[in-house]
């Protein structure tokens, strides 16, 4: 050896002074660019110096050894506390050898002036071999740029040595990048929007910007996808200063590699403008808005890698669907009304000139959420293309409720709400959203924006399909069976745009974001009360499963009188489910969920047995006799007044104000026709609903009717009013399309239900037309028969509930059971989960409750003609 | 030092922790569990599905303090979880040794 190196007394202060004087040009507004770049410059010309000073001292030459700096450092782009990336490349195992000592001599040095050396070792000849285990270290080579030493042995390892293998790597490396994004991206969520991001890892961070740089340097111009427009470029760049400038400050604030945005850096950084350029600099802004203009970045950056790295769909296609996909995109392409198609299990755009119609956008939107494909990120960028040229002729720009009802009601919403939202759309559909978009509010619980935890409250509930875990395993079966699923996922959506107000409780601008929505969208009286009930107690149900004994009855029954109805219980049961979920991902513990879905039981099954226990009285309801005489066109209220007593709360609960008033008008007719009878059709079924006196086997007969006619039925309600006026709704499925294809047979089946109910016409030769005609199909899950008896819910009827194999005609066959053993039925409760009928009964024999023997006997019955 | 734990019902856990900060005890640990003493569970039929509630919800609080405060927490927690019925709850009580605050290594009553 000869000589010493320079002290570290003599070097230390010198690259402290230029670190010192960097910050302070950075933090007196200098641009984060300047200052990367000086740090890079000062670690440069410190390792170069010290490599000098280190070969002095160990008396030789750098032939064969080479410093390369590599990744950021590589790019000369150098934080303030990151790692220094350097590869000491050694021409031969015996340079290693030689050059060993030396490596430490210099690393050492480094370290001790605060540098944080972050180094690997390889010959040439270990550079040939791409080591699949470590692409991490293939990806940082690709931003190698020559330090100090063997410049030759540098070119060399370019021109001569990698060039070969990383053309053949590339498919290896383009794999692995893909794979390694999706892994980070999984780790934060697949989510930009939290409120606390890492500006470097999270997605939308300084990452994804280099994942795809990375890409389109492998791909290396081999994919037409991957070039960018001017404005994209410009935009990116912008993002990438905006971004580095956080991740320079984050740095010098916590003094280490965090690169964690946290509550309190966010307030500093708004406080200074952080970011912000120009005149823009000059605006003072409060932590809330900045931090928008962080997700603003973030978005961009991630939307360009993504574009790269295409996300798979919902349902993973099988063999079958993928073929059938590409013959079905064949035909679409073919067929030119059609503007999109499915390719590689992707929704694109065939004929983008036809996405200035906004009608065919939405369409496609209804697409992907019907059948889970997501859109490509070509076809958004089409879309966002027309949407940011304004001068290009568009139409049809307002969406109408029933355009956006196909997209809510459909299986996959989430599919076509997350495109709509990365490309404003969503709040152009619905304004109100506008108020959280990309909004944080601090709390210690929630992870994520305000607008990021409502879409993933949707998400949660669409995963119900296949569900992931056992916590999810309860609430599949409500979410295949909910009723009006729209209003469910437009709560979700609507939940929490108070939180964006400036009102004391979040609930109630909630709902005058309800209010406002409602109007534009012109939702009917019913559709507003439902969303309207949802956003008002979003968080009754998980309060009283939290701060109530939920097996102490009184909770239930409490609980109950706020829902009202088994149809909301099921729809705020899944809007908690979703809403603990997307708070974090480990907010719903089995141990929650496990409350939850008791709370859910007990209250269902309470609806179930206490049916017959309240029934109105009109004298302690007279805004709804009010309403209802109002909407009967100023009816006599005595008259109204008898029809509505006695009837079981349910029946309120059920049915709106106008509904109750149609049902007054068809009462008033009974002296008339003493069968009346209302046909609606609904979405892919039928309901009828029908008033007449009481008589024996009123049910039977009409299920009998319905079943003669081939219908199947799915649900239905029988009621009974005080003075014994009968009200059952049935709904059901007209199975042949009788009804849906000849409509001059919904006259003919109306008749035929009056007379036959009347007696004025025989059932008997209805069912058989149709035992001819119908063959029974095997069913595809076979369900056991159960027949249970509950004595104690009801003080006067015998609750039967069976449980039983679906098929036409069965609630004909337990009709006419009860009415052969001389059962009244008080009130009835029809519905079918899949395969499974389940029906509950009050059931009374000459008003008193069943007795044992008769119970004994109608189970027999019930068992031999079911089974 | 004694280490106090709760097994109380999730419902009473909101006046328990506000009655144990109205005596200057802030800091525990709370814990999801499932479990049952004397009261056992019940069988709910939903849908034709029965759901068996052999092991109940319940939650279980933990906390170290000096002696002279175990008394008095022990009998707020009696006082608030209280209900009457089974299922209330039991507290445990045991000696701790020693307490190190990981952050500065403070040992003994100044770590808790």
């Amino acid at each position: 050896m000869q000589g010493s190196l320079t002290p570290l007394s003599v070097l230390g202060p010198q690259a402290e002074d230029e670190r010192r004087r960097i910050r302070q040009q950075f933090e007196a507004g200098g641009s984060a660019q300047d200052a990367l770049q000086a740090l890079c410059a000062l670690a440069d010309k410190t390792a170069q110096q010290i490599f000098g000073e280190v070969l002095r001292v160990h008396n030789t030459e750098p032939q064969g050894l080479s410093l390369v700096a590599l990744g950021g450092y590589g790019r000369r782009l150098l934080f303030p506390y990151s790692d220094l990336d350097i590869l000491f490349l050694f021409g031969n195992e015996k340079a290693e050898a030689e050059f060993r000592p030396l490596i430490a001599d210099f690393s050492r040095t480094l370290w001790d002036l605060g540098f944080r050396v972050s180094s690997a070792g390889r010959t040439l000849e270990e550079c040939k071999r791409i080591e699949e285990d470590n692409a991490e270290f293939h990806l940082a080579l690709l931003d190698r740029r020559f330090l100090a030493g063997d410049e030759e042995l540098f070119d060399r390892l370019t021109k001569k040595i990698l060039a070969g293998p990383e053309k053949q790597a590339r498919p290896f490396l383009l794999a692995e990048l893909t794979k390694l994004t999706k892994e980070r991206h999984a780790r934060y969520g697949n989510t930009i929007y939290h409120l606390e991001p890492n500006v470097k890892d999270a997605p939308g961070g300084l990452r994804d910007y280099q994942a795809a740089a990375w890409l389109k340097q492998i791909a290396n111009g081999q994919r037409d996808t991957l070039r960018n427009s001017v404005g994209e470029e410009e935009l990116a760049a912008n993002a990438v200063d905006f971004l580095s400038a956080i991740r320079c400050f984050l740095h010098y604030s916590n003094s280490r590699n965090d690169n964690t945005l946290t509550y309190e850096l966010q307030t500093a950084a708004a406080e200074r403008s952080l970011g912000m350029t120009g005149v823009a600099r000059g605006a003072k802004r409060s932590p809330e808005e900045w931090m928008r203009l962080y997700f603003r970045q973030a978005r961009i950056l991630n939307r360009l890698l993504l574009r790269y790295i295409e996300q798979k769909p919902a349902v993973q296609p099988s063999l079958r669907e993928r073929l059938f996909n590409v013959a079905r995109g064949a035909r679409s392409e073919a067929d030119k009304g059609k503007p999109f198609a499915v390719r590689d299990g992707l929704l694109e755009v065939v004929h983008e000139p036809a996405l200035s119609d906004r009608q065919v956008t939405f369409a496609l939107f209804a697409e992907a959420a019907r059948t889970g494909v997501p859109l490509s990120r070509e076809a958004e960028r089409a879309i966002f293309y027309i949407l940011k040229h304004p001068e290009l002729p568009q139409k049809n720009t307002q969406i109408n409720w029933s355009t956006l009802r196909e997209i809510l009601a459909a299986d996959y919403p989430s599919m076509a709400l997350r495109p709509m939202q990365r490309l404003s759309l969503l709040m152009d559909v619905l304004p109100e959203f506008k108020a959280i978009d990309s909004l944080v509010v601090r709390d210690f619980y929630h992870r994520y924006t305000v607008d990021e935890h409502s879409l993933r409250t949707i998400e949660h509930l669409q995963d119900l399909a296949e569900p992931p875990d056992e916590r999810a395993a309860h609430f599949r079966q409500l979410w295949k069976t909910v009723d009006r699923r729209d209003l469910l996922i437009l709560a979700l959506l609507l939940h929490d745009v108070g939180k964006g107000m400036a009102v004391e409780n979040h609930v109630t601008g909630s709902l005058e974001a309800l209010e406002s929505a409602a109007a534009r969208l012109r939702l009917s009286e019913y559709e507003i009360g439902e969303v309207h009930f949802l956003i008002e107690h979003h968080l009754d149900m998980s309060e009283t499963m939290q701060r109530r004994d939920i097996f102490d009855p009184a909770t239930v029954s409490i609980f109950a009188d706020t829902v009202t109805t088994q149809e909301r219980l099921q729809r705020l049961c899944l809007m908690t489910y979703a809403d603990i979920h997307a708070v974090n991902p480990e907010a719903l513990t089995p141990w929650k969920a496990e409350m939850l879905w008791q709370l859910f039981v007990a209250t269902s099954n309470h609806f179930s047995r206490t049916l017959d226990r309240d029934r109105l009285h009109v004298s302690d309801e007279v805004p709804l006799l009010e309403e209802v005489s109002s909407h009967a066109g100023g009816a006599n209220k005595a008259e109204v007044e008898r029809f509505l007593e006695g009837f079981p709360r349910r029946y309120r609960a059920v049915h709106s104000a106008p509904e109750i008033a149609a049902h007054f008008q068809l009462y008033r007719k009974l002296g008339a026709e003493p069968v009346q009878t209302e046909l609606k059709a609904r979405h892919h079924s039928f309901s009828l609903t029908l008033l007449t006196a009481d008589r024996p086997a009123l049910f039977a007969t009409i299920s009998g009717v319905l079943a003669g006619w081939g219908m199947n039925i799915v649900k239905a309600d029988a009621f009974a009013n005080a003075a014994g006026v009968v009200l059952d709704t049935f709904q059901f499925v007209d199975l042949h399309h009788t009804l849906e294809l000849n409509p001059s047979e919904i006259a003919r089946f109306q008749k035929s239900l009056a007379d036959i109910v009347n007696g004025k016409a025989p059932l008997d030769p209805l069912l058989k037309s149709r035992e001819n005609a119908s063959k029974a199909k095997p069913p595809k899950v076979a369900v056991e028969t159960r027949v249970g008896y509950d004595d104690t819910s009801s003080a006067q009827s015998t609750l039967l509930e069976i449980m039983a194999q679906d098929r036409p005609g069965l609630l004909y066959d337990i009709g006419s059971a009860l009415a052969r053993l001389g059962c009244n039925i008080d009130v009835a409760l029809i519905d079918t989960e899949g395969q499974k009928a389940i029906d509950v009964f009050y059931l009374t024999e000459r008003g008193k409750k069943l007795s044992q023997q008769k119970q004994e006997l109608l189970r027999e019955v019930l068992q031999s003609t079911l089974s | 030092m004694m280490k106090i734990e709760a097994i109380i019902q999730p419902s009473r856990f909101e006046s328990v922790k506000d009655a144990l900060r109205e005596i200057g005890i802030e800091g525990m640990t709370v814990t999801e569990v499932r479990g049952h003493g004397r009261q056992k569970g019940h069988t709910e039929v939903y849908r034709g599905r029965e759901y068996t509630v052999d092991l109940l919800p319940k939650l279980k609080l933990e906390m170290v303090l000096p002696d002279p405060l175990v008394q008095r927490a022990v009998d707020t927690i009696l006082k608030t979880a209280k209900t009457g019925k089974i299922g209330d709850g039991k507290i445990f009580l045991s000696r701790v040794e020693e307490a190190i605050r990981i952050r500065n290594e403070e040992r003994g009553e100044n770590a808790l």
